[in-house]
């Protein structure tokens, strides 16, 4: 198995080295790490721009280097540069032919220290990536022997939500980690002027809660019955007025990596990122992995098969 | 038949709706007290202003003359005296709500669904009366524009010669669409609405005032008193939304000072920009072509100007801030028929929540049905002053129970006191009383039927479902 690492080139990347290394040692994969630069225009005319294709190149093998100085010692690793129209393209050829599994990315550096910020090749393949994209937090570091130890599901009780929970059970069970299903109550403020107090879209959360709760229990059930168990089952019901408060509130640990599905809106094989896992994923303060449906199906299927 | 009675009477405890909606997941918790007195004024202000003073003087001046400024003041006075009592008993109860959930914490389960009735009809009535208002405003604005009108047959009840009223029933759909996706107005939204709606009746008094005619209001008061009464009923729909005040008093800074001056201050701003509308709209039309005038104040403008556009621009801002009223009143009427699910009293279909929305969209779909068929078929006077004796009548129900109550609980803590005590609750019950007998007898018959359909859906199916029936009204309290 394979986790692919995309490196942007002009900027370190030690932010997705960090994360896709703690993937690769909690699942015991290889890692791959591909920095994409653009083919010369026009096709053919190579000299007319050669000079800065020679510093594009540059600059590609200097982030590899850098990468490279950062993977530690004992995990396989591997570097490629690809040549691509665009980046979101190269990598997905690049995960193509190498089989990887999983593909991850840094955050913009435009975004906020500490949450996760889509730039625009993350944006691209949040709505076109058939294999799961990881993102990691703007800034996020970990020990080089860092695994991980606990996946939360984010959970909504919608049609489908049940297979990300089983799909993301197998994979927990696979690196040894806990699993934790968790939904988030937002409660919108009441406007006042409806003359129904402050409190209705409170009563209206609860409800809400009280039935994600019930379809919580019976996927924890499911899951018990899986043949491979993560090391520990959870369930949590965040609060908050705003998704930034409802994603607090559940607690977070290092060692924490938060997966969501992917919009029943879009196509079974790729990733789109509906309108609400983008607000949960933009307001994570840990690395968060986006599942496509068709992904999602996959790994459950594994998941459920017996050992 | 002692022990059905003291079910029926039965109060929710109130902690049990502290924990309901307990703030942090686990029950209980305060609001941060941040609402000032502006604020709270403006909530009451945009609350009120916009629910029927943009099409009420049709219905209202043909009942009373030019003298329908007086009618004007009685409503006003009345809706005062009753804002204040609500305060206090929204006061006494700590968490907010609304006057559903006053009266089932303070004078009883049956009592509560008397005023639920009420408030079917101040909300769902009185969305209805707001969309047939707006689609005139709609009609109005498409002939300034574009020199088309929506046909009568697809815009007037049958009444009024049509077959339907379909821009009404369209911006309920629309409403619908928009709650069930999640939309909520907020604060801002609101302070903006305000500022449209002032800006446009302030617009309409000084363009409508160079249209003075005293003539106009030379027979004064063509039906007497029992006329100003009667308009007075039919008023009181456009003070509809004052006691959003109260219902704010759970994150009102100080609100033993700051609730009754911002009723107060509220109740003047609203009155005296309606008694100054209406003065200049009788002084600027003979009272004559009021009858069946639809979208009467941009009407009333362009004959004054002599040129479309004062019309156009009121009623573009009458369409804006009428569309943010019908939203903000079907809003409220899901979240009623919401809590009185929760609480059992109707089946757990209204309280259903939708997974993927994560709103109520059950209760949504039927609330905008009801209102959409309402809308769509019945002629405005009779959607306004059933909204009236809706209003009136809940407010009556509270202005007795802060007197109850003061007798059988004197040591309950309240957040509020009614100044003058016994004189205004007693004062607000008979200004209620006076405003009813003055409706038509078919309002009063038909609210009749009303509350005791309820009554009887209360005491076939509520009383028996009733979670304080079960005993344990704390099965969510996981």
């Amino acid at each position: 198995m394979t986790v692919l690492v995309g490196l942007p080139r002009d900027e370190r990347a030690t932010a997705a080295v960090h994360l896709g290394v703690m993937l690769a040692r909690s699942l015991d994969a290889d890692l791959l790490l591909c920095t994409v630069v653009p083919p010369p225009w026009p096709p053919g005319m190579a000299r007319v721009d050669a000079e800065y294709q020679e510093y594009l190149d540059r600059s590609a093998q200097e982030a590899i280097e850098q990468a490279r100085r950062l993977v530690p010692g004992d995990r396989p690793a591997s570097f490629v540069v690809a040549r691509a129209r665009s980046t979101s393209v190269g990598l997905l050829d690049v995960a193509r032919e190498h089989g990887a599994r999983l593909l991850v990315l840094g955050s913009s550096t435009a975004g906020v220290l500490g949450r996760v910020a889509f730039g625009s090749v993350a944006d691209r393949l949040l709505h076109s990536s058939p294999l799961p994209v990881v993102l990691g937090p703007r800034g996020f570091r970990c020990r080089a022997d860092a695994t991980v130890r606990r996946v939360t599901a984010a959970f909504d009780a919608t049609e489908g939500a049940d297979e990300l929970v089983v799909a993301v059970a197998g994979v927990a069970a696979r690196a040894k980690a806990a699993l934790r299903v968790a939904s988030f109550a937002v409660r919108p403020r009441t406007p006042l002027t409806a003359g129904i107090g402050s409190r209705a879209e409170d009563a209206v959360a609860r409800e809400w809660a009280a039935e994600v709760e019930r379809a919580q229990r019976a996927v924890l059930e499911q899951v018990e019955r899986l043949p491979r168990q993560p090391s520990a089952l959870a369930s949590a019901v965040g609060y908050g007025s705003d998704w930034a408060g409802a994603i607090e509130d559940i607690g977070w640990e290092d060692g924490d990596l938060l997966a969501v599905g992917s919009s029943t809106a879009g196509p079974l094989e790729h990733v789109f990122i509906g309108s609400r896992s983008s607000r949960i994923v933009r307001h994570s303060p840990v690395p968060v992995v986006v599942v496509p449906r068709g992904a999602a199906h996959a790994l459950a299927e594994r998941a459920e098969r017996p050992a | 038949m002692a022990p059905l009675l003291h079910q029926a009477f039965r109060r929710k405890p109130v902690e049990v709706m502290a924990a309901e909606t307990g703030v942090d997941g686990h029950g209980g918790g305060q609001l941060a007290r941040t609402i000032g007195l502006f604020p709270l004024t403006m909530i009451g202000v945009g609350a009120t202003i916009g629910t029927g003073i943009f099409f009420i003087l049709s219905e209202a001046v043909p009942v009373a003359g030019p003298a329908v400024i007086w009618s004007f003041v009685i409503a006003g006075a009345v809706a005062g005296l009753t804002a204040l009592c609500y305060a206090e008993l929204a006061g006494a109860v700590p968490v907010s709500g609304s006057s559903y959930s006053y009266a089932y914490a303070t004078l009883g389960e049956v009592v509560a669904m008397g005023v639920a009735a009420c408030l079917l009809l101040e909300y769902g009535v009185s969305g209805a009366a707001v969309a047939v208002g707006w689609s005139q405003y709609l009609n109005q604005l498409l002939g300034n524009l574009f020199g088309f009108q929506i046909p009568d047959v697809l815009s007037q009840s049958p009444e009024g010669g049509g077959l339907i009223n379909l821009p009404a029933v369209v911006l309920i759909a629309l409403c619908a669409l928009l709650l069930i996706r999640g939309a909520s107005e907020s604060a801002t939204v609101n302070a903006v609405m305000v500022v449209i709606k002032i800006a446009v009746l302030v617009m309409f008094v000084v363009i409508g005032i160079t249209g003075w005619n005293t003539d106009n209001l030379a027979d004064f008061a063509p039906f007497g008193i029992a006329g100003v009464t009667g308009a007075a009923g039919i008023i009181f729909f456009a003070y509809v939304g004052l006691d959003a005040v109260s219902t704010a008093g759970e994150e009102v800074k100080n609100p033993r000072r700051t609730m009754p001056i911002a009723i107060i201050l509220a109740l003047l701003i609203v009155t005296s920009v309606y008694v100054a509308v209406a003065v200049v709209a009788v002084a600027a039309q003979p009272q004559a072509e009021f009858e069946g005038q639809e979208a009467g104040l941009a009407a009333i403008l362009e004959d004054v100007v002599g040129a479309s556009w004062p019309g156009t621009v009121l009623a573009a801002g009458a369409i804006v801030s009428i569309f943010s009223v019908t939203l903000v009143v079907i809003y409220g009427q899901t979240r009623i028929l919401f809590a009185i699910g929760r609480d059992g009293m109707l089946p757990g279909f209204f309280k259903q929540v939708n997974a993927r929305t994560r709103t109520p969209v059950n209760n949504t779909i039927v609330v905008a049905v009801a209102i959409a068929l309402l809308a769509g078929f019945l002629p405005i006077n009779f959607l306004a002053e059933m909204t009236s004796i809706g209003t009136l009548v809940a407010f009556l129900v509270v202005s007795i129970g802060v007197i109850i109550l003061r007798r059988t609980a004197p040591d309950l803590p309240r957040g509020f006191r009614v100044p003058g005590y016994p004189v205004t609750p007693i004062l607000s019950v008979l200004g209620c009383l006076w405003v009813i007998s003055n409706l038509r007898p078919i309002t009063v018959a038909v609210f009749g039927i009303w509350v005791a359909i309820v009554l009887v859906w209360y005491f076939t199916y509520g009383i028996r479902h009733s979670r304080l029936a079960a005993g344990t009204p704390r099965e969510d309290m996981s």
